[in-house]
């Protein structure tokens, strides 16, 4: 080891990997969140991981920047084998991490913001020239465009962004993740923000970054990773893919078309949305012209890699969202001008994509989840004063019709299952006598047997006539569902299938933006 | 002419900086907790604690200035006995705070019976009061306007050098920073690896001395007695100028500098015969006035909806409101 004249190889010289992870492998529960995944990332590379939400990418980095501990696996930086025991550890490696929920002061300049923590002092006092200058050399060097001098509160949140990354690059990272940096980001601060990724690859840094969107994966990265339900698919280089083939590997190939039987019975048309537009929390368009019926005893499935507009389409279905443009009218009635419980009223049943968040109120008992929205009406409510035996009759008796694992009516619904509170949201949803079922992501993070009593009890809410538009992000659940189904790029509709011709080759490529009538977009 | 000139003098401006020594030391004591994100609404009986205690320790130690620190030791054990509730135990704020306030006002009620046999004040038993430092020169300097800066009590100037120096510490260090940081955004504490613990404790301790200080100013500063309930409101007050000021050691001073003068000026009243139950609102009324105007703009949200509801309410219309350019 004294030998060792400067410049000679030494030993171990796979240092041509910037990470390398081995057979990781992360339980929460009985949940697997990460499946023995194995991931090696060159040094000097932009590399992609891409999945859709649920597949475990973010968990996958957590791991590696230290905020989670896998339950089996290895780690090496740098050809290293490392213990990554806190971020602390991981910044002192060598790694940065830019998250989706920024951490900045408001009332702090963007100076401060980046050396907090670290600040640079001279005499004992805070030296606020030497961070100034210091931030302006990072900025101007990386194509970073902020001022320094101004306080983040006044700020976009595409400079906020800046400011994270900037935080991390004056911690000296050489490996940088970025957790879905364009979620937040309009076109034009992704494209800026995709430059200063090269810039840092031209500096022999590496960059690691989650993503759901194809495009930006094809535009940016060099190599791409699929992630799906918590397993690795694939590692390949971007120039060996294309957009057809990664959305394949996301959404799977395995589609089961294990499809219900039905009778044609397709009555009126009950709902009818035309020319219909509206903007996201970005004030985007994130709907763009969508126009489709829907009749009842009809399931319509849109299909959709997540984020591409069927968020806010169920949104403005259900008044929760303006539109921007266009109308939908629920028997004959526009909803666009209608307050939600007012939607409600004319005949919308609705069972949100986030249970947890519009579903249920997880603190209170399944009776008072299985009232709410209705808590003014007979039986439950006479003379203006709940009757809550009536209630508790109810909810009882939809425990039992729903099939619910409880101990009983007055159990709290967070200690349910993610199934049984599912079913506790269709309980409520479905007897509510509405004409139109408005249906989001009915199984996410549901086991089989669940997946199968809510499939089930879809069919039969079709077979009493309901109409019902069912958005999913799994095929073989649309496959197995739904009449037609329409699929969604971009915010717009780009085709539609009948459900018994589910074709996944025609399906995928207009999930990836390739429309069968129109050139690819 | 001559009543507003026996009003407004040299004599009113020096009694002003008197009056707003103790209200300002309290207040930039809670600068501390208010920046650490914590709502310090016990000022009022460290403030007490200190003044009582102030009093104790210079009748048994026969110095003023052991006096002080023995004010101060009471005040830092009323804030470490918060900060523990507060911030380790997670208890209310505000009912910490409360709490005690009322054990304060109790403790030295009681203790004044048990110790001196007597109930509503202590003068006299040796008490030694803080002496007054005159500037050497100011007289030649300033001539008469030389009681503006010579002839106070040390904690005065203490009171009024704090200002700068509490700016330059939530600005140039990094405690002050980090205290900033936890009050205003405490998971980007979190995340950088600092203590919020840590930080609110030291915050709390700080408060306690101030308001320690300020404590002792009160019994030992230009009367030199204890009275029950001595602090008279002046830690509820510097809630109030912390509400509005956020802290900041400026505002902070602007407010209590507002609140001493009105003070001062209320006891000048009194000599002139006005009642005095209502000379001593007055300056309450006036800070709370100001306050209530200088917040409009840092504050627009609540008060202009409130505004806006009762112009709604009494619909009056702004644009109608006649300008009177040349009076």
């Amino acid at each position: 080891m004294v030998s060792n004249a400067p410049g000679s190889p030494t030993l171990h010289n796979t240092a041509a990997m910037a990470v390398e992870l081995t057979g990781i492998t992360k339980r929460f529960g009985a949940f697997i969140a990460n499946d023995g995944i194995d991931l090696a990332v060159r040094r000097g590379e932009i590399h992609a991981i891409i999945g859709e939400n649920g597949a475990g990418k973010t968990t996958l980095m957590n791991i590696l920047f230290g905020l989670l501990q896998p339950d089996e696996g290895s780690i090496r930086l740098n050809g290293e084998a490392t213990v990554v025991a806190d971020p602390a550890a991981a910044i002192k490696a060598g790694l940065g991490m830019v998250h989706q929920h920024f951490k900045l002061v408001p009332s702090l300049s963007v100076a401060d913001n980046v050396f907090l923590g670290m600040e640079i002092r001279r005499h004992g006092l805070i030296d606020h020239a030497a961070q100034i200058a210091r931030t302006q050399e990072l900025s101007k060097r990386f194509g970073l465009h902020v001022d320094p001098t101004e306080r983040v509160g006044l700020l976009s949140v595409g400079i906020e962004q800046r400011i994270e990354i900037l935080k991390v690059l004056v911690r000296g990272a050489r490996t940088i993740i970025l957790d879905e940096p364009t979620a937040v980001l309009t076109p034009q601060e992704s494209r800026e923000l995709f430059q200063t990724l090269r810039s840092f690859v031209a500096e022999g840094m590496t960059v690691i970054f989650i993503s759901h969107h194809l495009e930006e994966v094809m535009e940016v990265s060099d190599t791409v990773t699929v992630l799906r339900n918590g397993k690795k698919v694939a590692t390949r280089p971007t120039s060996e893919l294309n957009k057809d083939e990664l959305v394949r590997m996301m959404v799977g190939r395995e589609v089961s078309f294990d499809r219900r039987p039905r009778a044609e019975l397709q009555g009126d048309v009950i709902l009818e949305v035309k020319d219909l537009w509206a903007r996201d929390d970005r004030r985007l368009p994130a709907l763009r012209n969508a126009s489709f019926t829907v009749r009842s005893g009809e399931v319509v499935g849109i299909a959709g890699v997540a984020g591409n507009g069927q968020t806010e389409l169920a949104e403005v279905l259900s008044g929760l969202r303006p539109a921007s443009h266009g109308e939908a009218r629920l028997k004959g009635q526009d909803l666009t001008t209608l307050t939600p419980a007012a939607i409600r009223e004319a005949g919308l049943a609705h069972v949100p994509g986030d249970r947890m968040l519009r579903g249920v109120d997880r603190n209170a008992s399944i009776a008072a989840n299985t009232l709410m929205g209705r808590q003014h009406r007979a039986p439950w409510s006479r003379n203006g004063m709940l009757d809550w035996k009536a209630i508790a009759g109810n909810a009882g008796a939809l425990i039992k019709s729903f099939d619910i694992r409880a101990q009983g009516a007055g159990d709290a619904v967070k200690r349910l299952s993610g199934g049984n509170i599912q079913k506790v949201v269709l309980a409520r949803e479905f007897t509510n006598g509405a004409d139109f079922l408005l249906i989001d992501q009915p199984t996410r993070g549901v086991d089989i047997g669940a997946q199968e009593a809510i499939h089930d009890e879809i069919m039969r809410q079709r077979a009493a006539g309901r109409a019902i538009l069912l958005i999913s992000v799994q095929l073989d659940e649309l496959a197995a569902l739904a009449d037609r189904i329409l699929v969604m790029f971009n915010g717009r509709i780009m085709g539609e299938v009948a459900g018994d011709d589910a074709d996944e080759d025609r399906i995928g490529m207009m999930m990836a933006g390739v429309s069968p009538q129109l050139e690819p977009a | 002419m001559e009543i507003l000139d026996k009003l407004i003098n040299v004599a009113l401006i020096a009694a002003t900086l008197r009056t707003t020594a103790p209200i300002l030391l309290v207040a930039l004591g809670g600068s501390f907790t208010t920046k650490a994100g914590i709502f310090n609404i016990g000022l009022e009986g460290q403030m007490l604690a200190g003044a009582f205690f102030a009093v104790i320790g210079s009748i048994w130690t026969g110095s003023a200035f052991a006096g002080v620190a023995c004010g101060v030791a009471a005040a830092l054990a009323f804030a470490l006995a918060f900060a523990v509730l507060v911030v380790t135990f997670r208890a209310n704020e505000v009912v910490v705070g409360l709490a005690l306030n009322i054990l304060a006002g109790g403790m030295t009620i009681s203790l004044m019976k048990a110790i001196f046999g007597t109930r509503g004040s202590i003068v006299g038993h040796g008490i030694v009061g803080l002496p007054k430092v005159q500037i050497p020169g100011a007289q030649a300097l300033l001539g008469s306007w030389a009681p503006l800066i010579s002839g106070f009590t040390p904690i005065v100037y203490v009171a009024f050098i704090a200002v700068p120096l509490l700016v330059l510490f939530y600005n140039r260090t990094r405690l002050g920073l980090y205290i900033r940081v936890v009050g205003e955004k405490p998971e980007a504490a979190e995340a950088l690896g600092i203590s919020i613990t840590r930080v609110r404790y030291t915050a709390s301790l700080l408060c306690g001395l101030l308001a320690g200080l300020a404590g002792a100013h009160l019994s030992l500063g230009y009367i030199t007695m204890f009275t029950e309930n001595m602090s008279s409101g002046r830690g509820f007050m510097a809630v109030a100028i912390l509400i509005f000021s956020n802290g900041d050691p400026l505002k902070v001073l602007a407010g209590c500098l507002l609140f001493g003068f009105a003070d001062a000026f209320s006891l000048r009243l009194q000599t002139f015969g006005f009642p005095s139950y209502l000379v001593l609102t007055v300056p309450y009324v006036v800070a709370l006035t100001a306050l209530f105007a200088l917040s409009y703009r840092a504050r627009p949200k609540i008060i202009k909806e409130t505004l806006a509801s009762m112009q709604k309410l009494l619909s009056v219309d702004r644009n109608s409101a006649p300008v009177d350019k040349n009076p």
